[in-house]
């Protein structure tokens, strides 16, 4: 009898997944293992279907060593996301809170801030990048470029100026991130902070010691999704790289696939340095 | 700071200490509005603006001119633009309700259920997130190839299904629904699928409706399979029919053309996102728990 029972909940619980295993399989985990041996191999795409010969790790030491574009660019987006996710965090964290507290129109303000969500997913991102409306106009000449970067090493220099011309885009892809919060932040009962207000508990002291333990599942969630959605971006300009170099007949397929794996595993240590800090923090506590 | 809110979303009266509130969110909203002022004002420029340097953000001297030749290039080719909408339609349509279900049946299992290769198959989840969309375009058009799939109205819908981001997002909103919650109601003799429907769905709905918006918008704008799978004109897409003004136009008309394309794309993401946007808003506060 309790085998049966057994049995028939793994069906149920199989009803409710099989179609996203199969379509997972088909769509997403044959064409990713697909890529991995074409990244080991050269790839001539014939009329007769494709042809491919095992060179070994050529295509990785051609694209890590031979392309200098290549490393600069991967280099450059390590630093840049580096930096700027948890900016959009935590830039989505404050905006969240200000958005949870009693204020007339709130909904109004909720509503507007989730907006570039549907820029930011679609094409139009594109024609706005075009046109330059992403940055801040004039920023460069408000700050004299020039003294920025006698008085401070060209790096951090870059970093700056990277910062202010993006802050608009930072301001549009936190609409999911401050989603995320605002849920965890609505599961957070009131009757705590009534406790640790009589405590004697600044709000200052609570925001610490309450509301950010509580949401720390939350920001791991949120970096995890900031560093996806950055990185995937069809508009980075490593996926161009990447792109290009997949219809260019000098390169070819395998070569764009050892590329696009190397990449890969670039945004994996960067994920991973992101997450271990995060939880680094939970466990000091 | 961060008070439990019940059912009502604003509070009656404005009070003198919420000002200090206002002064932050208020100038910050208008870069969020920006973007969509932007689209309007664009497709409304006349040519000379289109190619001002630097680029104006406002259209100083609004004209139709930029529609008109997007009309006028409607009525050349073959198939009826209805065509192509319908299909768009049909297929969004689709998209949306299957990526809903699907991510939310797999969410709940992955979330509330036990089996083997579990957690492994949700990392690989993930990690599937990351991986460059374009790089797998190649080996995923030999697939479809093999599936027999090449000129098939499926084509356009199946390759967008499995939504991996829909699956990461929904795991993590169930996950905040406590098992106490599930468990009482398996007691009352509630079934999986009662628990699905009764439990999950509702209290997940922000969530749900912004997956509702993610699909929404991948499947309009997608190009791809029209692109690589589908050679009869037929069953593309509206988003096909639309990038094949901007493409095959000259430079300057194109200009135009592809920013009154741009706006009318656009619409329809607007609207889903205003129909959308009250639920992804608001159930949290109803869903019973703390």
């Amino acid at each position: 009898m309790k085998i049966r029972y057994r049995l028939r909940e793994a069906l149920i619980g199989l009803s409710f997944i099989w179609i996203w295993i199969v379509g997972f399989l088909v769509f997403t985990c044959y064409p990713l293992i697909r890529t991995l041996l074409f990244s080991f191999s050269q790839v001539k795409i014939t009329a007769d279907g494709v042809k491919t010969t095992f060179i070994g790790w050529e295509n990785y030491r051609n694209a890590l060593f031979l392309n200098v574009e290549f490393g600069d660019t991967l280099a450059t987006y390590f630093v840049e996301t580096l930096v700027i996710v948890p900016i959009i965090v935590v830039f989505a964290l404050i905006v969240s809170l200000l958005l949870n507290v009693k204020i007339r129109g709130k909904g109004i303000f909720r509503t507007i801030y989730f907006l570039p969500v549907i820029i930011t997913s679609g094409p139009v991102i594109k024609q706005l990048m075009d046109q330059g409306a992403t940055t801040l106009p004039g920023i460069q000449t408000i700050i004299e470029m020039s003294k920025l970067h006698e008085s401070m090493p060209e790096l951090l220099a870059d970093l700056i100026v990277f910062l202010l011309t993006s802050f608009i885009t930072i301001l549009w892809f936190s609409g999911v991130q401050m989603l995320i919060f605002l849920a965890g932040l609505q599961k957070l009962d009131s009757s705590m902070y009534e406790a640790a207000s009589i405590d004697g508990a600044s709000r200052w002291e609570s925001f610490w010691k309450l509301t950010l333990p509580a949401l720390n599942p939350m920001i791991i969630v949120n970096m995890v999704y900031t560093v996806i959605m950055q990185s995937v971006f069809s508009l980075n300009p490593v996926i161009t790289q990447i792109q290009s170099a997949m219809y260019d007949a000098k390169y070819g397929m395998g070569y764009s696939a050892a590329m696009a794996w190397i990449y890969f595993l670039v945004m994996l240590v960067l994920l991973s340095v992101l997450v271990l800090v995060t939880r680094q923090r939970e466990t000091n506590r | 700071m961060a008070s439990f809110q019940g059912t009502k979303m604003n509070p009656s009266r404005f009070h003198i200490s919420q000002l200090k509130f206002y002064l932050i969110l208020a100038p910050l909203s208008v870069f969020m509005v920006m973007p969509i002022i932007f689209i309007f004002s664009h497709s409304l420029k006349p040519m000379d603006e289109l190619f001002a340097f630097p680029p104006r953000f406002f259209v100083q001297n609004p004209t139709m001119d930029n529609f008109r030749f997007l009309l006028s290039t409607f009525t050349v080719s073959g198939i009826p633009v209805s065509r192509y909408i319908f299909n768009s339609v049909v297929i969004t349509v689709v998209t949306v309700f299957a990526t809903i279900y699907i991510s939310a049946a797999a969410g709940y299992a992955f979330s509330k259920k036990n089996f083997k290769l579990k957690n492994t198959l949700f990392s690989i989840n993930t990690l599937a997130l990351m991986f460059v969309p374009v790089a797998v375009s190649i080996p995923r058009y030999f697939l479809v190839v093999k599936l027999g799939l090449i000129n098939d109205f499926s084509v356009n819908i199946l390759p967008l299904l499995a939504m991996p981001v829909g699956l990461f997002l929904l795991k993590q909103f169930i996950d905040q629904i406590p098992n106490e919650l599930i468990e009482a109601a398996q007691i009352d003799g509630a079934n999986d699928f009662t628990i699905f429907r009764k439990i999950i769905i509702p209290m997940t709905m922000p969530a749900i409706a912004t997956i509702a918006i993610l699909a929404f918008q991948l499947s309009w704008n997608s190009i791809e399979p029209a692109t690589l799978y589908v050679n009869d004109e037929e069953l593309k897409n509206f988003a096909y029919y639309m990038s094949t003004f901007t493409a095959t136009n000259n430079e300057v008309a194109g200009q135009g053309i592809s920013a009154a394309a741009a706006l009318i794309m656009f619409i329809p993401n607007l609207l889903i996102f205003i129909f959308m946007q009250s639920r992804v808003m608001n159930t949290m506060a109803h869903s019973g728990l703390k």
